[in-house]
C-alpha cells in the first residue's frame, strides 16, 4: 500500500470516524494529436487522485484531492468531517462489506510511443487518399496507464493496474461549398495491432460522411422504422438506462419500470448486459465505484428486467437490489439477420448514425435529430438526409424492436449491433 | 495552493513556452427529493508547460508543483520528439507580452460548510412544506474556483482568480400520466458569498417556476412544423454558441465548418451582430471575464457577425497565424493538465430596440420559447437544442404553456428570418461547454423574434 493512503487510512482511524473509504489512483497519459492531417501536439500528463468519504452518526461527506502529501491530507480529512458532521442525517450511507483483498491487471503498462506515432501517422495519410473529401478536425491516439487502490474500513482492499489505447476521431467532409454534418467515433484498444482504420466504425463512417455531402432534407412526416447503429445505440442505451433504470429514476419513483422487475419489458430479441470483466470488452473495470467487486450483469435477457442499475446507496434507499456492476461495458447478443436482409425488411423508415437531441424526459419521450443518417423506402437505402427529426418514447422503442443483426461493432469498452425497431415518428421538412 | 511568483523560472524558458500553475475548486452539494445524494469537495492543483518548436507542441503537466525544471523538459522533449519527424520548420510566433492581475474573489468573509449546508437546507425546507404535492425536487448547489497564474517566454504574465457560484432547482409534478419536470438556476460570476445573501432571496424565484410547472402539467404538445417564436435570452444564448459560435471558432472553420465559406458575406439579418466578448460589456462584467488568455495573449471583444455580415472567427495563435490576422485572446484551458483551445468567452447577440411585449404582441400563431435543456450544434450549423419551458402565442398574447418539445433547423438560416431583436440583455454562465475538455462559458443575449422548426409529440 502507498504512503499516502496507508497515512490516510491510520489518520481517519485516529479521527474516529465510523465508517470510510479511500481510493487513491495515479495516471499517466501519452496522448498524441492531429488537426486536420497534421501533428500539432504531443501531451504527457501524471496526476494522481486522493478521493476520500467518511460516514459519521449516519452523516457523510466526500472530498478528492490530486496532493498526497501528509499536510494536504490532514487537512483534506479536517475538511471532510466538517462536511459530514454538518451534512443531514440518512442511515442509507454506507460502505461495502469486507470481501477478499483482490489485485487486478490488464493490458500493457508502457506506451509503444513509435508504433503510435506510425499508427497515427498512417491515418493522416491514408485517410485524404482514400476519402479526399474528408477534413479531419481533430484526432487523438491516447494511452492510459493507471494503479487505482480502494480501501475502506471494513477491510475492502483491491488494486487495479490498468494500461489502455484509445482513439477517437472528428471528421466532416467538403467537397466545394457542400459541407457535412460532422461525425466522430471512438475505440479502445489493448494492443496497436492493425491500422487505426479497420478498428472499430472508423472506415464506415469516413464512407458515410462522404456520402453526406448530397444529404437532402426528407419530406412529410411519418410513422416508420429506425435502425439504429452501434454507435448511436450508445447514446440510446445511456438515455434508456438513466430514464429507468439508474438511482435518479428510481429515487425519485420516476421510472416507468420500477415495478416491472422479471415482466416483459422490451422485444424478446433484445438481450442487454454490461461485461465490465469479461474478456470479451477490452476496456472493464473491475471494481465498482462504492468498492464491490464487479460482476458481469444481464439487465435485460430475452424482453424481461433483471436488474436495476442501483448503487449501494440507491438500493438501500429503494429497497430494491444493488446492480452487481456500476454499467457501461455495454453488451447486446447478435440476432440472426445481417444488416443488409435488416435494411431490406423496412418499407418506409431512417437509418440513424447519430442522434443529435435533448435528454428525453422524465417518462423516457425523446425527440432530436437524426443526424448522419440515411432515408430507406422499400428495403432500399435511398439517400442520405438533412434536417430529419425522430421522436418517440424510450421504452416504446425497446417494445418495437423487430430485428437485431448479426454483425457487431467492437469498441473495445462496448459491443453493439444494430437495433430496428418500429413505431418512431420521423419528419422532414 | 499554486505558484504565485512564477517568473523565478522565466530563465528556464529557451524556446516559446508556456509555463501555468493552476488551481481548480469544486464544491457541490445536492439534495434530491429531500436526500442528500452528493456533498462533495475536489481540488485539482498543478503546474503545465507548453513548448513550440517549429511548428509542434509538447505539452507535460505534474501534480507536483516543485516540479517546474522536469515538467518544461518533458514538454520540450514532447515538441522535439515531433519536430525531428515532422520538419515542419515554421517561426516562431509574434510576441505579445501583456501583464494583469484580476481576482473576482470575495472581499465578503467566507461562509462555513455548516453555513452553506444550511442555506441549502432551507432552500430544500421551503420547497417541501410549501408544494407537498410534487413528486420530486431537486436542489443543487455547484461552485466553482478557478485560479491561475501564468508566465510566457514572451514576457506575459497573468494571475487571475475566476469563481462562479450557481443554485439549480428542478420540481416535478405527475398527475398519473407521467412526470412534467421544470428546471430554474441562479447565480453566475463570483462566490458564493456575492452571489447569495439570504435562502429568501430565491423564493420568488422557486414560486414562479412552480407557477410554470402547473402550467405545464396543464400544457399541450407543441404544432410540429415551421413557426414564428419569440426565444427569449437563453435560448437566443445558447444559439449563439452552439450553433454559430462553434462554427466560427478557427479550428473548426479549419475542419470543414460551414463558417468558412461565410466570411464577408451577409449570413443574417441586419439586425442581428453576434459578437464573442472577452470580459466587459456595457461597464459591466461578463460571467467569465478573460483579460489575457492561456497563451497569454490580450483578449479582446471578436465580432464574429455585424450587421448580418460574418466579420471574423475566434483564434489561437496558431490559428491566426494561419489566417493572417491577430490572435484574439480566445485560447483557454480548464484544468492545470489541460492544454490551450479555442474556446468562447461570452458570446451573444447584441440587444436591439424592440420590447419584448411588443414581440409577443407582434405574433398571431407562434411560440415563446424560454428555456432550453441541452443542446447540439452541427458544423453546418444545423442545430438541435430541447426546450422544457414555453408558452403559445395566440393572438399576440400567451396561452396555453407547452409540454417538453424541440427546436431545429440551421442556424444562419434561422438568423436570417429574425425581424425583431429585444432591448434587455440577459446572462448566464451556468453550463459547461464541451470540446475535447470542459470548460465554463458566459452565454446570453436578447430576445428574438424568427422563424423556426419546432418539433410536435
Amino acid at each position: 500500500m502507498s504512503d499516502a493512503l496507508k497515512y490516510c487510512a491510520e489518520s481517519l482511524r485516529k479521527a474516529g470516524v465510523d465508517k470510510f473509504q479511500c481510493t487513491l489512483t495515479e495516471k499517466q497519459m501519452y496522448e498524441m494529436n492531429l488537426e486536420g492531417t497534421e501533428f500539432s501536439l504531443i501531451r504527457t500528463t501524471t496526476d494522481n487522485t486522493l478521493n476520500i468519504t467518511v460516514i459519521k452518526d449516519n452523516r457523510k461527506g466526500d472530498i478528492a484531492l490530486n496532493r498526497v502529501d501528509h499536510e494536504s491530507i490532514d487537512e483534506a480529512i479536517r475538511t471532510v468531517i466538517e462536511m459530514s458532521s454538518t451534512s443531514q442525517q440518512d442511515p442509507d450511507y454506507d460502505i461495502s462489506p469486507k470481501q477478499e483483498p483482490q489485485q487486478f491487471v490488464t493490458g500493457p503498462q508502457e506506451p509503444d510511443t513509435d508504433r503510435m506515432y506510425e499508427l497515427l501517422k498512417g491515418y493522416s495519410q491514408q485517410v485524404p487518399v482514400i476519402f479526399p473529401q474528408i477534413k479531419l478536425s481533430e484526432s487523438i491516439l491516447a494511452f492510459n496507464q493507471s494503479v487505482r487502490h480502494f480501501i475502506n474500513s471494513n477491510g475492502v482492499d483491491f488494486v487495479t493496474t490498468k494500461g489502455m489505447y484509445s482513439m477517437q476521431s472528428v471528421f466532416s467532409s467538403k467537397d466545394g461549398e457542400k459541407t457535412s454534418s460532422f461525425n466522430y467515433t471512438g475505440f479502445s484498444l489493448k494492443e496497436l495491432e492493425r491500422d487505426l482504420l479497420d478498428c472499430g466504425s472508423l472506415k464506415n463512417l469516413l464512407q458515410q460522411s462522404v456520402e453526406h455531402l448530397d444529404a437532402k432534407p426528407m419530406q412529410g412526416k411519418f410513422v416508420g422504422d429506425v435502425i439504429i447503429t452501434p454507435d448511436c445505440l450508445s447514446d440510446i442505451i445511456y438515455f434508456y438506462v438513466a430514464s429507468y433504470l439508474g438511482d435518479r429514476a428510481l429515487i425519485t419513483g420516476t421510472s416507468l419500470l420500477k415495478d416491472k422487475m422479471d415482466q416483459e419489458v422490451a422485444n424478446s430479441k433484445l438481450t442487454l448486459s454490461a461485461k465490465p470483466v469479461s474478456t470479451e470488452i477490452a476496456d472493464g473495470y473491475f471494481v465498482t465505484g462504492d468498492g464491490f467487486a464487479a460482476e458481469d450483469v444481464t439487465f435485460i435477457d430475452k424482453g424481461v428486467l433483471k436488474s436495476f442499475l442501483l448503487s449501494h446507496y440507491g438500493s438501500k434507499k429503494t429497497k430494491l437490489e444493488r446492480a452487481k456492476n456500476s454499467g457501461g461495458c455495454w453488451v447486446i447478443e447478435p440476432g440472426d439477420k445481417s444488416f443488409e436482409e435488416m435494411v431490406k425488411g423496412v418499407e418506409r423508415g431512417v437509418l440513424v448514425a447519430r442522434y443529435s437531441g435533448g435528454n428525453p424526459s422524465a417518462s423516457g419521450d425523446f425527440s432530436g435529430v437524426a443526424k448522419n443518417s440515411y432515408y430507406i423506402e422499400n428495403g432500399k437505402i435511398m439517400y442520405p438526409v438533412s434536417e430529419t427529426m425522430i421522436s418517440g418514447n424510450l421504452l416504446e422503442l425497446f417494445k418495437n424492436i423487430k430485428e437485431i443483426s448479426s454483425e457487431r461493432i467492437d469498441f473495445g469498452f462496448s459491443i453493439l449491433p444494430y437495433v430496428q425497431a418500429g413505431g418512431v415518428t420521423i419528419s422532414g421538412k | 495552493m499554486i505558484i504565485t511568483n512564477l517568473r523565478q523560472y522565466a530563465p528556464l524558458l529557451s524556446q516559446y513556452t508556456e509555463l501555468r500553475s493552476q488551481e481548480n475548486r469544486v464544491l457541490s452539494i445536492a439534495y434530491l427529493k429531500g436526500n442528500l445524494v452528493q456533498n462533495v469537495k475536489n481540488t485539482t492543483a498543478g503546474i503545465s508547460a507548453r513548448v513550440y518548436r517549429n511548428g509542434c507542441w509538447g505539452f507535460a503537466s505534474t501534480p507536483n508543483m516543485g516540479d517546474v525544471k522536469s515538467v518544461i523538459e518533458a514538454a520540450s522533449n514532447n515538441a522535439m520528439f515531433l519536430d525531428a519527424r515532422e520538419n515542419k520548420g515554421l517561426a516562431p510566433f509574434a510576441p505579445d507580452s501583456p501583464t494583469i492581475e484580476k481576482s473576482f474573489g470575495t472581499s465578503k468573509p467566507r461562509l462555513t460548510q455548516s453555513q452553506i449546508m444550511e442555506f441549502i437546507k432551507q432552500i430544500d425546507a421551503y420547497i417541501a412544506e410549501k408544494y407537498p404535492n410534487l413528486s420530486s425536487r431537486s436542489v443543487r448547489l455547484n461552485c466553482l474556483d478557478m485560479e491561475k497564474t501564468l508566465i510566457t517566454s514572451d514576457g506575459a504574465s497573468l494571475y487571475s482568480l475566476l469563481p462562479r457560484s450557481n443554485f439549480g432547482v428542478s420540481l416535478s409534478l405527475d398527475k398519473g400520466d407521467g412526470p412534467v419536470e421544470v428546471y430554474e438556476s441562479a447565480g453566475g460570476l463570483g462566490q458564493f458569498e456575492d452571489n447569495f445573501t439570504s435562502p429568501e432571496d430565491l423564493y420568488e424565484t422557486i414560486d414562479k417556476l412552480y407557477e410554470h410547472l402547473v402550467k405545464k402539467s396543464e400544457g399541450v404538445y407543441a404544432d410540429a412544423g415551421v413557426k414564428e417564436c419569440v426565444m427569449d435570452a437563453a435560448l437566443a444564448g445558447i444559439l449563439a454558441h452552439e450553433a454559430i459560435g462553434h462554427t466560427t471558432e478557427a479550428d473548426l472553420v479549419l475542419g470543414g465548418s460551414v463558417a468558412g465559406d461565410y466570411l464577408g458575406q451577409e449570413c443574417a439579418s441586419p439586425l442581428v451582430t453576434l459578437v464573442d466578448l472577452a470580459h466587459t460589456y456595457d461597464g459591466k462584467d461578463l460571467p467569465m471575464p478573460i483579460y489575457i488568455d492561456d497563451e497569454g495573449t490580450t483578449a479582446e471583444d471578436q465580432v464574429i457577425i455585424d450587421k448580418g455580415v460574418l466579420k471574423g472567427f475566434m483564434h489561437n495563435k496558431q490559428s491566426a497565424r494561419h489566417f493572417g490576422v491577430k490572435p484574439t485572446g480566445n485560447a483557454r484551458a480548464y484544468e492545470y493538465f489541460d492544454e490551450p483551445l479555442i474556446r468562447m468567452r461570452n458570446t451573444a447577440i447584441l440587444p436591439g430596440e424592440s420590447k419584448l411585449d411588443d414581440m409577443i404582441a407582434s405574433i398571431e400563431d407562434g411560440y415563446y420559447l424560454i428555456r432550453p435543456s441541452n443542446g447540439q450544434a452541427d458544423t453546418t450549423s444545423e442545430f438541435m437544442f430541447g426546450v422544457v419551458l414555453g408558452y403559445e402565442i395566440k393572438n399576440g398574447k400567451l396561452s396555453k404553456a407547452i409540454k417538453d418539445t424541440t427546436i431545429a433547423g440551421v442556424a444562419f438560416d434561422v438568423l436570417k428570418s429574425v425581424t425583431m431583436v429585444s432591448n434587455e440583455m440577459k446572462w448566464s454562465n451556468g453550463g459547461m461547454c464541451g470540446k475535447k475538455q470542459g470548460i465554463p462559458v458566459g452565454m446570453g443575449g436578447p430576445a428574438v423574434k424568427c422563424k423556426i422548426n419546432i418539433g410536435g409529440r
